[in-house]
């Protein structure tokens, strides 16, 4: 094991030195602890290296030599291994251990960035005050806006192509928002829901707005996601559930209180199945007023529901 | 990951640890231990191993030589080449920045403190500058319930159980309120249930002072956020009613959001369901928004549950 490790030191410390490539013929003549004479399994030792480096993140890349026969040459280009001084004082290193304490990003081990940073500095929290999950895919995504790479992937099945401005948590999900370049309109996806790993084009392929929020591009509100012609509805909510309708809409959705603790909320409807759900989760504690054709949606929705030998 | 990656985490470890003592020479072991969380052995066996390293041909003056002095003093030569650490990856540059976005998030956070300008400056480095943005929300009654536990004070709720569709009034102790899964939660002593419980902030309608102070109980199952975890997602017991369902594509994202006991997808999209449901407000509101198109394969009570739900909420339209 330690033996593997000096070779690892050492053919880091190769790649990060030498000036041009090196291929694996001149690294294996160079290098100690060395790899195996017989060809096949040097290769192998040395794909097993490479795998090794490269799950750390050691950036190295390939190129073709100079060499007659333009064999492949390897090294690590130091401006893509080097990270850059952030500059952090002693205060900030402490309270960036404080903010990976008391908030765990799950599945990953914060002092391994840590310790790049310089290390861990105070104490951390005793104890956490928010939890995410890290999903698959989040990495590449975030790749994507660093590097202003163009993602393609495949979302419900069908083919886009986002020149990703930015990610954004909420409602517990990851989003990568930014502007959908085949409907040319700013757009947020789910990363969850991609079909599959994207594909990052080449850097600096865009140039995002200045001034990006990501939270612009994804409304507080899911009752708002939508496409459907925009349709003002009152709903009839009862005192027992008022303050829970309001407490999530906001007092600006209500537009009449009535005596018996009853309000009247205002929606924008743009998506007619969320605004649906939204009513039919509060069960017989709601009403859709009016307009009339959205309180007969639901009527009829609901009539097929109550049908004696209504399917199911 | 294969199983024996050893080689990887300390890897990782020597590669910051180097140019560590390169930019501080003379830190000394004690306190690189400290400040790499690992044992004081564990940073001996890591320089042990940095004299047998370097360039080619190996010769003395291409090995990085590594000096420790009486007192443990380190100092490093001959390996400027790892000056600088390795970056970051993006897995943990978007964990990092993630974590501190969201302690800044969290309400009454000062943007305006170390935190702020790190998270600035660690943005900068990684080419993220505001790019990346964590919602954790507020909740009416957040600021409340932190003064509580804040001061020990015994509360009283009006709390709302959306799986039971009912609104309940209960003492408790509040010991602590986190973020998850995109909403608050409080962790509490329960006078009512005689039992620590979880509640969903946003699902608070009152909080009431009741004079009384409390005595932090000496935690509490669920110290650490999985197992707190655990406890917000519903976990099906045996002997919870079982519900099959057969669904049509559009209303297969049950499948995606509730645990299903099984799973069988069907030709054109279709897929039957089987799954636990305990409280009957929770099975009539997922059957009414399914609404007409699902079909309820068993049990019976549930159709039944569904045109008897239907009906109530029919005659408040008069119909």
């Amino acid at each position: 094991m330690s033996e593997r490790l000096e070779r690892l030191i050492n053919l880091t410390a190769t790649l990060l030195a030498t000036r041009r490539p090196l291929t694996l013929d001149e690294l294996a003549d160079r290098l100690e602890p060395g790899y195996p004479d017989d060809l096949a399994a040097r290769r192998r030792q040395f794909e097993r290296d490479k795998e090794t480096l490269r799950e750390l993140g050691v950036p190295i890349t390939v190129e073709t030599t100079d060499s007659f026969g333009g064999e492949q040459g390897y090294r690590i280009r130091p401006d893509d291994y080097y990270l850059p001084d952030p500059g952090l004082d002693p205060a900030e290193r402490a309270a960036l251990h404080l903010a990976v304490t008391a908030v765990e990003v799950g599945g990953f081990d914060p002092l391994d960035a840590l310790r790049k940073l310089g290390g861990a500095e105070g104490e951390g929290a005793g104890q956490a005050v928010a939890t995410f999950e890290l999903t698959p895919h989040l990495g590449d995504c975030f790749e994507a806006v660093t590097r202003r790479s163009v993602l393609e992937f495949s979302y419900r099945d069908e083919p886009r192509r986002l020149e990703p401005y930015g990610i954004l948590h909420r409602f517990g999900h990851w989003y990568v928002v930014g502007r959908d370049r085949d409907r040319d309109a700013p757009r947020a996806f789910r990363i969850d829901r991609l079909d599959g790993p994207p594909d990052l084009g080449p850097r600096d392929a865009f140039t995002a707005p200045a001034d990006v929020d990501p939270t612009d591009y994804l409304s507080s509100d899911p009752l708002t996601y939508g496409d459907d012609q925009p349709v003002r509805a009152h709903v009839l909510i009862d005192a027992a559930r008022a303050s829970l309708v309001t407490g999530a809409l906001g007092d600006d959705a209500v537009v009449e209180q009535r005596d018996d603790g009853a309000v009247v909320v205002a929606l924008d409807v743009v998506n007619r199945d969320a605004f649906r759900a939204f009513v039919l989760d509060l069960l017989d504690h709601a009403e859709v007023l009016d307009p009339p054709e959205l309180r007969a949606e639901v009527v009829d929705w609901l009539r097929a529901l109550a049908a004696p030998g209504s399917a199911g | 990951m294969s199983p024996r990656p050893l080689a990887g985490p300390r890897l990782a470890r020597v590669l910051a640890i180097v140019p560590y003592v390169l930019a501080h020479p003379g830190t000394t072991i004690a306190e690189l231990a400290e400040r790499f969380r690992v044992s004081p052995r564990e940073i001996e066996q890591d320089l042990e191993l940095l004299p047998m390293c370097g360039l080619p041909p190996y010769t003395a003056d291409r090995l990085i030589d590594v000096w420790v002095d009486d007192e443990g003093a380190v100092d490093i030569r001959l390996a400027e080449y790892f000056e600088r650490p390795l970056r970051l990856t993006p897995a943990e540059g978007v964990a990092l920045v993630a974590a501190a976005r969201a302690l800044l998030a969290v309400p009454g956070a000062d943007t305006d403190s170390p935190l702020g300008t790190a998270v600035d400056k660690l943005e900068a480095v990684v080419g993220v500058s505001g790019r990346l943005a964590i919602d954790v929300g507020d909740a009416a009654h957040l600021t409340a319930i932190r003064d509580a536990i804040e001061a020990h004070e015994r509360v009283e709720i009006d709390y709302y159980s959306y799986a039971r569709d009912e609104m309940t009034t209960r003492r408790v102790d509040p010991a602590r309120v986190f973020h998850a899964l995109g909403a608050w939660y409080l962790d509490a002593w329960c006078h009512r249930a005689s039992g620590e419980r979880l509640f969903r902030v946003d699902r608070v309608q009152a909080v009431r002072a009741t004079g009384e102070t409390f005595t932090p109980r000496e935690v509490v199952a669920s110290d650490d956020a999985d197992g707190a975890l655990t406890g917000l997602v519903y976990h099906p017991r045996p002997g919870d009613r079982r519900v099959t369902l057969e669904l049509g594509a559009t209303q297969a994202w049950v499948a995606d959001e509730l645990p299903l006991d099984s799973r069988v997808d069907g030709p054109d999209g279709s897929v039957r369901v089987t799954l636990a449901v305990s409280e009957d407000a929770f099975l009539e509101r997922l059957l009414l928004r399914l609404g007409p198109e699902a079909e309820v394969v068993e049990p019976v009570e549930a159709a039944a549950l569904r045109t008897a739900a239907a009906r109530r909420l029919l005659a408040r339209y008069g119909s």
